[in-house]
């Protein structure tokens, strides 16, 4: 175990939460304001990579097809996410969770057969652009670049949602809306326009989580309940509803992981319920304060 | 919040019927039944398979093998055989009330499927309480026909105790040593990986087993696996998954370039499932094993097969549509042999009868019920530009298949 392995380990579970992170983000942002458990949120991420994909694979695979297609899927998403909440969600927020709960589930449902409808089932690849190709070298070791690239791409969105919530207008509104709704309401603010907003915003970042991951993997139904669980763990243990919350637990989440694979490779796959475990069991209510 | 719920009671349970019957209507849309000539009573077969979800692909490619060969045994005048189908969804569960809903409710005389191993031991289960013939088709377990397996359950896909005999075979004659063991964490991925390794030490006893990785089925990103691997430079990694996970796999062994510095052994490496999708983006330097290929074997019967089946769905087949088109071939002689159709008299029809597939002959061992094809082995290259399996050679089912004695004894424990 030389230090070459070490750092490049580290360097790898960096990139692997980044992905967590943006993923995450959205369903906590949706968890604080919305106060909805939305199950859809996977299905949404799933959505944003196939429609990568299809944009990629429309423009011939090539490195404009990658750009364009980490442009347009995401915001595609956050449109569908639109409709989703002006359609279906805002007639359930008083509802009971249990509600809540068979609505967003019957979306993961419907989303997972539509998906297959249109997609059909045969595995889905897209290329990563050429110049995100092959690997470069760290202390040694050789690491894929397009892990580097999200290594970038991860603090970029963490900066963007810090801006928002902090230095805007919307922003304020939405992190008062998620301290006490009441309030905003006599406030004379229109509580679901919020409501609205916050919810494609959260499409928009599992959309991106999707077309992000989509060149390293295969496009295939059933990406939606495996992100659905970390991201849940994650949300969870840094805090519901807190955003800063999230991107420490995802930190921690990918960087164990990648260390625990290295370490103690047969038990890899429990790695992250132990990391959460752990984690609630030193701080029950999360990592940050829940914004409830 | 929960105050609300009291006053909307009956639009409540408005909403939850209808939920109910949209489940209901769904779940009675999945079957398909196709009309039945009545002159003489027809065998009715029920499959339970997985046709939604990451599997789905596998269970298309069998029921639409199983549906060229009944049409194709229909129209040489053998019998007609109906079928359903329901969708277990990749639940074990599901795939034993599915069956059992079969044969109670649509009076089927045979069941077939299911892609989920542990499915197909639960119908399996099922078949030998009920006394309804099995064919298994998309489950790969070597319990099934192994030290589960009993008179009324068949397998027409090669099981994983033959695709580990296959990959220790093709590895024993390599000079790698020190062997890194890696996989999906499910059933499929460790019986893969047992089978292989206990072959290999006898085939080869100097190797030496340098370590074991395993990951969760439907993993994302194997970079942190793959980097862990190649700081521990084994001389080569074997690997046992399947499905999403492998071409998942595949991208990232040539993201990091491991191939490079350690070659790799997986089961359907080159497969056209695996191998489509990837595009220019295959890695090259990876070993494994496949049953079939739509172009290998090289045969006028494989040719003749393609055709048939591109004819019909108008794409080309895979390996499990050779699976359900075996199931659907070893049927139609059986009934034919039996001249009745009496389950047990068609058991025994099929018991250790041989058919013409595009792979060659088939068998369905008389002692285990477990089909025995070749399999072909070979790596994946760049040939003229274009990456794609190459240096293929055939190993005969008797290199591959475990021993009946094996298998005997297993039974008996």
């Amino acid at each position: 175990m030389n230090f070459a392995t070490l750092a490049s380990q580290l360097f790898i579970g960096l990139s692997r939460g980044m992905i967590f992170f943006i993923v995450s983000a959205g369903l906590t942002l949706i968890f604080g304001v919305l106060r909805i458990t939305n199950f859809a949120h996977g299905s949404l991420y799933m959505l944003g990579a196939f429609i990568a994909y299809s944009i990629s694979t429309f423009l011939g695979q090539g490195p404009n097809g990658f750009w364009l297609a980490l442009l347009i899927a995401p915001l595609a998403v956050m449109l569908i996410s639109l409709v989703i909440e002006r359609g279906l969600l805002r007639f359930i927020y008083n509802q009971d969770h249990l509600m809540q709960m068979l609505l967003t589930y019957s979306l993961v449902l419907i989303v997972g057969d539509l998906v297959k409808i249109v997609w059909g089932t045969e595995f889905k690849s897209m290329n990563v652009p050429t110049i995100l190709r092959g690997s470069f070298n760290l202390w040694g070791a050789s690491l894929p670049l397009y892990n580097a690239f999200l290594l970038i791409v991860g603090p970029v969105v963490a900066l963007g949602l810090w801006f928002f919530l902090s230095k805007t207008r919307l922003g304020k509104i939405c992190r008062a809306t998620a301290t006490d709704r009441e309030m905003v309401d006599i406030l004379g603010i229109d509580s679901t326009q919020v409501f609205a907003l916050v919810f494609a915003m959260g499409g928009w970042l599992a959309g991106l989580g999707g077309a992000l991951i989509a060149p390293t993997t295969t496009i295939s139904i059933g990406m939606d309940a495996n992100i659905l669980i970390y991201a849940f763990l994650i949300v969870v243990i840094g805090g519901l509803g807190n955003v800063w919350g999230t991107l420490i637990s995802s930190i921690i989440m990918g960087v164990g992981e990648a260390f625990g694979i290295l370490f103690i490779p047969g038990v890899a796959i429990i790695i992250p319920y132990i990391i959460a475990g752990v984690l609630l069991i030193i701080k029950p209510s999360g990592l940050l304060k829940s914004a409830w | 919040m929960a105050s609300m719920v009291g006053n909307k009671k009956s639009h409540y349970l408005f909403r939850i019927g209808s939920m109910l019957l949209i489940t209901v209507l769904l779940v009675s849309g999945c079957g398909s039944s196709p009309n039945a000539t009545t002159d003489k009573k027809n065998v009715k077969v029920g499959i339970v398979d997985t046709y939604t979800g990451g599997a789905a692909i596998y269970a298309q490619d069998s029921l639409d093998g199983f549906k060229l060969a009944i049409k194709e045994i229909a129209a040489k005048g053998g019998p007609t055989i109906e079928f359903v189908t329901r969708d277990d969804e990749f639940k074990p569960d599901k795939s034993t009330s599915w069956a059992k809903e079969l044969v109670m409710n649509e009076k089927v005389d045979f069941l077939a499927g299911t892609t989920n191993s542990a499915g197909s031991l639960a119908v399996s289960q099922f078949a030998k309480e009920n006394k309804v013939p099995f064919i298994d088709w998309g489950g790969m377990s070597d319990k099934i026909t192994g030290a589960a397996g009993n008179r009324y359950v068949f397998s027409t896909i090669p099981n994983t105790a033959i695709i580990g005999k296959a990959g220790a075979v093709q590895l024993s004659k390599l000079p790698y040593k020190k062997i890194w063991l890696a996989g999906s964490d499910y059933e499929y991925g460790h019986s893969v990986i047992t089978n292989l390794w206990s072959n290999l030490t006898t085939l080869k006893p100097d190797v030496e087993k340098m370590g074991e990785t395993w990951w969760s089925v439907g993993e994302t990103d194997f970079t942190p696996y793959i980097n862990a691997i190649r700081s521990a430079k084994p001389d080569v990694l074997v690997v046992g998954t399947g499905g999403a996970d492998m071409v998942a796999f595949m991208k990232a062994l040539k993201a990091t370039g491991l191939t490079q510095e350690i070659p790799v052994w997986a089961h359907t490496c080159y497969d056209p499932a695996t191998l489509r999708p990837l595009g220019d983006q295959a890695p090259v330097n990876v070993m494994g094993t496949n049953p079939y290929l739509s172009n290998y074997p090289d045969t006028a019967e494989n040719k003749a097969f393609v055709a048939a089946f591109k004819k019909e769905y108008n794409r080309e087949p895979a390996a499990f549509a050779l699976y359900g088109y075996m199931g659907g071939e070893f049927l139609g002689q059986a009934i034919e042999k039996a001249g009745s159709t009496d389950k047990e008299k068609i058991i025994d029809a099929m018991e250790g009868s041989t058919i013409d597939t595009p792979v060659g002959k088939a068998t369905l061992r008389k002692e285990d019920h477990q089909v025995a094809i070749p399999m072909s082995y070979g790596v994946i290259a760049k040939v003229n530009g274009k990456i794609t399996a190459t240096d293929l050679h055939t190993l005969s089912p008797d290199e591959i298949m475990p021993s009946v004695d094996a298998i005997l004894k297993s039974r008996s424990q």
